[in-house]
């Protein structure tokens, strides 16, 4: 009986590892911004969103993603003029990306746009992800997503738009990643 | 048989309760902390009547509470250690949005059986509104979609019982 307490942290500590946390310097960004967002959908929340699906073939699409899942976490921030943030000030997520867990699998730089945009993939074993990172910087705008959990790499494209994370789409076309901002 | 149907209505009254004590709590918490008390919406009953058979679409149980007269609602943290203080082991913060010179929103959610229970807490800067609901998946999906938008699927309602104030 007595190892059930330390099964059950052993059972949760790759779980917190699987967690990329939102830096606390977020939260100055927070005082300079017009706008924030933040949205925070626990395992709890997904689990129960999962039961109100009904049988249909989309839902179970959706179902089979939501099993997976353990958390959705967004922030975004909108600001009224330029350089209210700073590269620097996504340092600290960025670290958590690094390989050999995590892939920057998308990596856009658009100086028409002034927009960057940086996929990270976490291998989650046997085929599938483990998490997905997304942050996207705009002149006056950023966006930090985190997807935490095991994620069917074909079932990607039903998160995107979904739970507050921004509508991308990505596909490997001749020339390498094409986005198509909707 | 008699005491199996004591049980369930004895479940059945505590989980009223506790939901009815929710709200209670989040309305006690806002007026304790500004020291205001909530405002006094004649037929009140009759707007939560109508509210509940007609809008929001997929929402039920619908509750609300006004505050007026606040006194400044512009410190953040104080507003953010307000809401981590409600929320504490009762409720969990699902979408908070702010705009620098306007409306804090705060939308929590609690479980309730099969349904989502929402509590939308909307501070200006003078006036604050509480909401309860019960919100099916798609509204709950909707509001996470959209969280930018997702208190403005209540304002309308909020308008109206207050008289278009």
């Amino acid at each position: 009986m007595r190892f059930v307490p330390i099964l059950f942290v052993a059972a949760l500590m790759p779980l917190g590892a699987q967690e990329v946390k939102m830096p606390a310097g977020l939260e100055k960004l927070a005082a300079k911004a017009d706008e924030t967002v933040d949205v925070n959908v626990d395992a709890s929340l997904l689990k129960l969103a999962g039961k109100f699906l009904s049988g249909k073939s989309e839902d179970e699409t959706a179902r089979k993603i939501l099993e997976g899942l353990q958390s959705i976490t967004v922030r975004s921030y909108e600001f009224s003029q330029e350089g209210q943030y700073d590269s620097r000030d996504l340092d600290e997520i960025r670290a958590q990306v690094k390989a050999p867990q995590w892939s920057r699998i998308v990596g856009v730089r658009s100086k028409r746009d002034r927009e960057n945009v940086d996929v990270y993939f976490k291998d989650g074993g046997n085929g599938n992800l483990g998490g997905i990172v997304v942050i996207c910087e705009e002149p006056t705008e950023l966006t930090i997503v985190s997807v935490v959990g095991t994620i069917d790499p074909s079932q990607l494209a039903s998160l995107s738009g979904q739970f507050g994370i921004p509508r991308f789409d990505f596909e490997i076309g001749n020339t390498g990643w094409r986005r198509d901002e909707k | 048989m008699k005491t199996r149907f004591a049980a369930l209505f004895l479940a059945a009254a505590g989980a009223a309760f506790s939901a009815q004590n929710e709200f209670d709590r989040v309305v006690s918490a806002v007026e304790q902390h500004y020291g205001v008390k909530r405002t006094y919406i004649p037929l009140m009953g009759m707007a939560n009547f109508i509210v509940k058979v007609a809008h929001p679409a997929g929402t039920s149980g619908f509750k609300i509470a006004v505050f007026e007269d606040l006194p400044d609602v512009g410190d953040q943290t104080d507003l953010d250690r307000l809401m981590d203080r409600i929320c504490a082991g009762h409720l969990h913060p699902m979408i908070v949005t702010r705009e620098r010179h306007g409306d804090s929103t705060y939308i929590l959610t609690g479980e309730s059986g099969k349904s989502t229970r929402i509590f939308i807490a909307t501070f200006e800067p003078h006036e604050a509104t509480v909401i309860e609901a019960t919100v099916n998946f798609d509204t709950l999906l909707k509001m996470i979609g959209s969280p930018g938008n997702a208190h403005r699927m209540f304002q309308a309602d909020r308008d109206d019982d207050n008289g278009g104030r």
